[in-house]
């Protein structure tokens, strides 16, 4: 961000402080957090919402533009600035839906639940079908009465002692990693 | 016994590549399998021991209970290798889903098990479903883009391909400068290859 007064009259601080409310940097700010936190954050609904919104608006202005025969070089500058934020808004869910994979588990026995969006709890819910169907399949199944259950080591277990193994002790994995 | 072949099946996946899989070992686990089930009926064998001679299960401490305890451990041992093996492989197997598309090469499908094969399917079509809900594809653009055309080389014959903004003769060897949106499907396919510098 440049620092100093620009040409458009404003002082950096005011620049700053516009760059920051607009939803690109709001979307940027969202991408970095997420990004850099181990667990998964709370889904930014309204932004995203309206940033889809913005870019479908964009895509519609530089297919006229392309159409109308403007000159190639802004259309391909707005084409890169509309990839960007696309790049944005993908790497953002799809960091999300890779935190949800490995720790599906956790978050769905903890609060972690309430920050998904709807299609990601939808998403959450299938993987731990399918994982559950498999660990039965490969392993529990062929192993005796009593020590079948995917949380418990055996029936006499007094709670989820399976923990560490699956994920479910999100603190003490992060310091082995 | 006791542990020792199932603690072998955890140190060759842990030995192998970081991120590789390797073949599912179905031998040794069978064998750590069928350990479990010896563990299970002489842990049986002793609690009935126990009760014929009308001690009381809960309560009581003697040599017949600890080789119960001694058997119980080992299969809880063995339960938490398997699980581990099959676990830890499912979780490279999530990846390659993001890394190989939703189509695995035969290299890669003759190390899995058939439940894995399973598995990897279900697992790619519920992200299916959740990118069709979004309408949104996000196996694409997965490094951040540098320019909006990308010049490339096509390393097979795919034909005459009809692109967003153009129409393209992709003959094997041709070069081309395409969207990169556009070239990233064939990149990812190895059909193509990005030209850099």
């Amino acid at each position: 961000m440049a620092s100093g007064s620009d040409g458009l009259g404003l002082g950096s601080e005011d620049y700053e402080t516009l760059m920051a409310t607009t939803d690109v940097e709001l979307l940027k700010k969202a991408w970095r957090n997420e990004k850099a936190s181990p667990e998964i954050l709370r889904f930014q609904f309204n932004l995203i919402q309206r940033s889809r919104e913005q870019i479908q608006l964009m895509e519609e202005t530089v297919e006229e533009l392309a159409e109308s025969g403007a000159d190639p070089l802004t259309v391909s500058l707005y084409q890169m600035d509309l990839d960007r934020v696309l790049f944005l808004l993908r790497s953002y869910l799809r960091i999300r839906l890779q935190k949800i994979e490995k720790y599906v588990i956790h978050i769905s026995k903890t609060e972690l639940w309430n920050r998904l969006s709807d299609q990601e709890q939808k998403f959450a819910k299938r993987c731990t079908d399918d994982l559950e169907k498999h660990l039965n399949q490969s392993v529990l199944s062929k192993l005796p009465y009593g020590y079948q259950s995917i949380l418990k080591q055996s029936i006499s277990s007094e709670e989820d002692d399976m923990g560490s193994l699956l994920n479910l002790h999100q603190a003490r994995r992060l310091g082995h990693d | 016994m006791y542990g020792r072949r199932a603690s072998q099946l955890v140190k060759e996946f842990s030995a192998g590549e970081k991120g590789q899989l390797s073949a599912y070992n179905s031998d040794m686990f069978d064998q750590v399998i069928r350990e479990c089930n010896a563990h299970h009926l002489e842990l049986q064998n002793l609690m009935r021991k126990i009760q014929d001679e009308g001690l009381d299960i809960q309560t009581t401490r003697n040599a017949d209970h600890f080789g119960a305890v001694i058997h119980h451990l080992s299969l809880v041992r063995n339960k938490r290798c398997l699980m581990a093996y099959v676990y830890n492989r499912a979780e490279l197997i999530q990846n390659l889903r993001w890394k190989a598309g939703p189509v695995l090469p035969p290299e890669i499908q003759e190390k899995l098990s058939y439940s894995e094969e399973e598995y990897f399917r279900n697992h790619s079509a519920a992200l299916e479903a959740y990118m069709s809900e979004l309408e949104l594809d996000l196996t694409v653009d997965m490094v951040p883009p540098k320019d909006p055309y990308i010049q490339v080389r096509v390393l097979d014959d795919i034909g005459e391909v009809l692109l967003s903004d153009q129409s393209a003769n992709l003959a094997r060897h041709s070069m081309h400068f395409l969207k990169r949106s556009d070239a990233e499907q064939f990149i990812s396919q190895g059909l193509m290859e990005e030209l850099m510098g």
